[in-house]
């Protein structure tokens, strides 16, 4: 007989455990199958750099039972593949042969890097994109028997491998096209602080430049060559160049895939019983509406559970995400990016103020009495503050040289 | 099942004397006394922090424990959980200073400990029957109760007000 469920979770990251233990708040009963291609248990991605590093080992990474994941009996398979979706029949096909049908199902299959169809030669072996656990443990293999690893691309994710490999004791090179690193979290004048400390932290940058070519022999890579004609030997290369939504299962079915899984406003998409949520999914800004495709574990998250909540019937409304909304700390510098900062074209407002150890740029829209976004560097108190002033779309007159001077504090709002 | 107790703070009480914030700092400091605590590296560190809003307002704040608490739901390390009391908890040893918790805190509750690189919140002193914060308040700013005793309404429209802008 055919197997069934009555909630089916594709994809085990953050936003299909979400959903899976947001469910199990509501429904006690009703069987919940998630289903990974992944060898290993759903896991905390964001520390797979610390598995490189070995700072972390697999033990410490797995989601079941930490946080806020400790609802039980949610059946997860690993190693399963869904190949293909048949809307009619309300069933998945694995690539292992087996298929099962549902009830509802959550499109949750995330993203993976993407791979530039330009550089020549990515083949090879010790060039790696880390997205998984079991990337991760093959770059700290690669990473001992090699003295020189040269990244391409300066976004926060490949920041974080860096430093995870200088860790090891490697000499690492990074290779950014644009004119400075986090292009896409900041503009370069906002970045100078942090330059300066990715500079000391013993990272080498080189801006302004791209690979073309990645040469191997047979022990791998051994060099990367530049558009400049410049080649800098290597054992390994690590690409970090965004990622794109996994959605190839969903070829042909029917499911609307617009840049990612189309959704309403409740998560669902344009097929009956059918939710999706976290980087899969079209969210969209709650300031502007803008409809996007996020990378974040916090959307993924929110998103997830919001999905969860309705596939177990209780409506929800998703109230969106910053496409921008990240904080992390990279060579001892902590930096929050949130909301628009972009704002070389266009009109806002910019409040910009910096000190010898802190840099913040306030955004305002034009007419200067919304904020609508942040940069902190150095100092992020409170930083949670400026979001809620963001999101809620707060009139910020009475507090506006508060968040320029950047004293605001909750009892504002008291 | 009884309730468990919260912490409340009555703003109009606080006269901004700062007892509650060295209480909560020895509390959580390894030598447990003001004198030890003083000379500690790192130096311990309040969880509760008064703040003043104009003409002359003084305004205690600690973590609220939210129902759905973004921080929790935020981390990236699964550092955050909410034990049976209700209580929402930051697992040093996990966390991996990250900062998305101070990112998504409304309330600006939640500490860096820069020298650790970790971050820290009101544990609600599990140790104590009464928070350290609330047995040093003079003034009865601060009380401990159950939600339902402390006339619920105060902390329910509070919470709600969050609630709908979290989604
Ligand atoms: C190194 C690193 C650091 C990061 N740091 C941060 C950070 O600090 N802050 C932040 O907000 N975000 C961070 N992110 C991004 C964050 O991890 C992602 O946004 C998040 O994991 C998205 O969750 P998801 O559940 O949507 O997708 P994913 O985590 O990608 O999970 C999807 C799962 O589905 C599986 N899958 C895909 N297709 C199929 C299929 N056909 N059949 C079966 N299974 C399938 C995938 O293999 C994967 O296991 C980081 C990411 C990385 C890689």
């Amino acid at each position: 007989m055919e197997e069934s469920t009555r909630y089916l979770i594709a994809g085990g990251g953050a936003a299909g455990m979400a959903a899976a233990h947001a469910i199990r708040e509501i429904d006690q009963e009703g069987t919940i199958t998630l289903l990974t291609d992944e060898a290993d248990q759903p896991y905390f991605r964001p520390l797979i750099p610390f598995l490189v590093s070995g700072e972390k080992k697999d033990s410490d990474m797995f989601m079941a039972g930490s946080g806020p994941y400790k609802s039980g009996n949610v059946s997860v398979r690993t190693g399963s593949l869904i190949t293909w979706f048949d809307p009619e029949q309300k069933t998945v096909y694995l690539e292992n042969g087996g298929r099962i049908g549902y009830e509802k199902i959550l499109f949750a299959t995330g993203s993976r890097p993407y791979i530039p169809p330009d550089i020549e030669g990515l083949d090879a072996d010790g060039v790696f994109a880390l997205r998984t656990m079991a990337d991760a443990r093959s770059m700290a293999k690669r990473a001992e028997q090699t003295s020189h690893a040269v990244m391409l691309g300066g976004g926060v994710l490949n920041l974080k491998a860096a430093f995870a490999l200088l860790k090891k004791g490697l000499k690492v090179t990074l290779i950014v096209y644009s004119p400075e690193v986090l292009s896409q979290l900041m503009e370069p004048e906002d970045a100078f602080l942090i330059r300066k400390a990715l500079d000391q932290a013993g990272l080498k940058i080189i801006n302004g430049r791209s690979a073309e070519i990645v040469l191997s022999g047979k022990n791998g890579v051994d060099a990367v060559g530049l558009d400049n004609g410049r080649e800098l030997s290597c054992g390994m290369v690590c690409i970090g160049k965004g990622v794109s939504p996994n959605v190839h299962f969903l070829e042909g079915s029917g499911v609307i895939v617009d840049g990612g899984v189309a959704a309403d406003m409740y998560t669902a998409c344009n097929i009956k019983d059918a939710y999706t949520a976290g980087d899969v999914a079209v969210a969209y800004d709650p300031v502007s509406g803008d409809r996007m495709v996020t990378a974040l574990w916090t959307n993924a998250v929110e998103m997830g559970r919001c999905a969860g909540k309705n596939m177990a019937g209780v409506k929800t409304k998703y109230s969106g995400t910053f496409g921008i909304l990240n904080a992390t700390q990279v060579a001892d510098e902590p930096f929050v990016s949130m909301g628009t900062v972009h704002t070389k074209e266009g009109d806002f407002e910019v409040q910009r103020s910096s000190t010898a150890g802190s840099y913040r740029k306030m955004v305002f829209n034009a007419g200067g009495d919304r904020l609508i976004g942040a940069v902190l560097v150095g100092d992020i108190t409170n930083a949670g503050l400026y979001r809620y002033v963001i999101r809620e779309k707060k009139p910020v007159d009475r507090i506006k040289q508060n968040i320029i001077d950047h004293t605001l504090h909750y009892g504002h709002f008291v | 099942m009884t309730q468990p107790k919260e912490i409340f703070v009555k703003t109009d009480r606080c006269v901004g004397c700062l007892s509650c914030t060295i209480a909560c700092a020895v509390a959580h400091s390894n030598s447990r006394t003001l004198f030890g605590a003083v000379f500690e590296k790192p130096v311990p560190k309040s969880r509760i922090y008064v703040e003043w809003s104009d003409p002359d307002k003084k305004i205690p704040l600690v973590c609220r424990h939210c129902e759905e608490a973004p921080c929790m739901f935020a981390c990236i390390s699964g550092a955050i959980h909410r034990d049976e009391n209700g209580v929402v908890l930051t697992d040093t040893d996990k966390c991996i200073g990250c900062w998305t918790c101070v990112m998504v805190c409304p309330y600006g509750v939640i500490g860096r400990h820069l020298e650790t690189h970790k971050a820290y919140r009101c544990d609600r002193c599990p140790d104590r029957d009464v928070p350290a914060c609330v047995s040093a308040c003079p003034t009865g700013a601060l009380v401990y109760e159950t939600a339902a005793s402390f006339s619920g309404a105060v902390r329910k429209s509070a919470s709600r007000e969050l609630i709908r802008s979290e989604g």
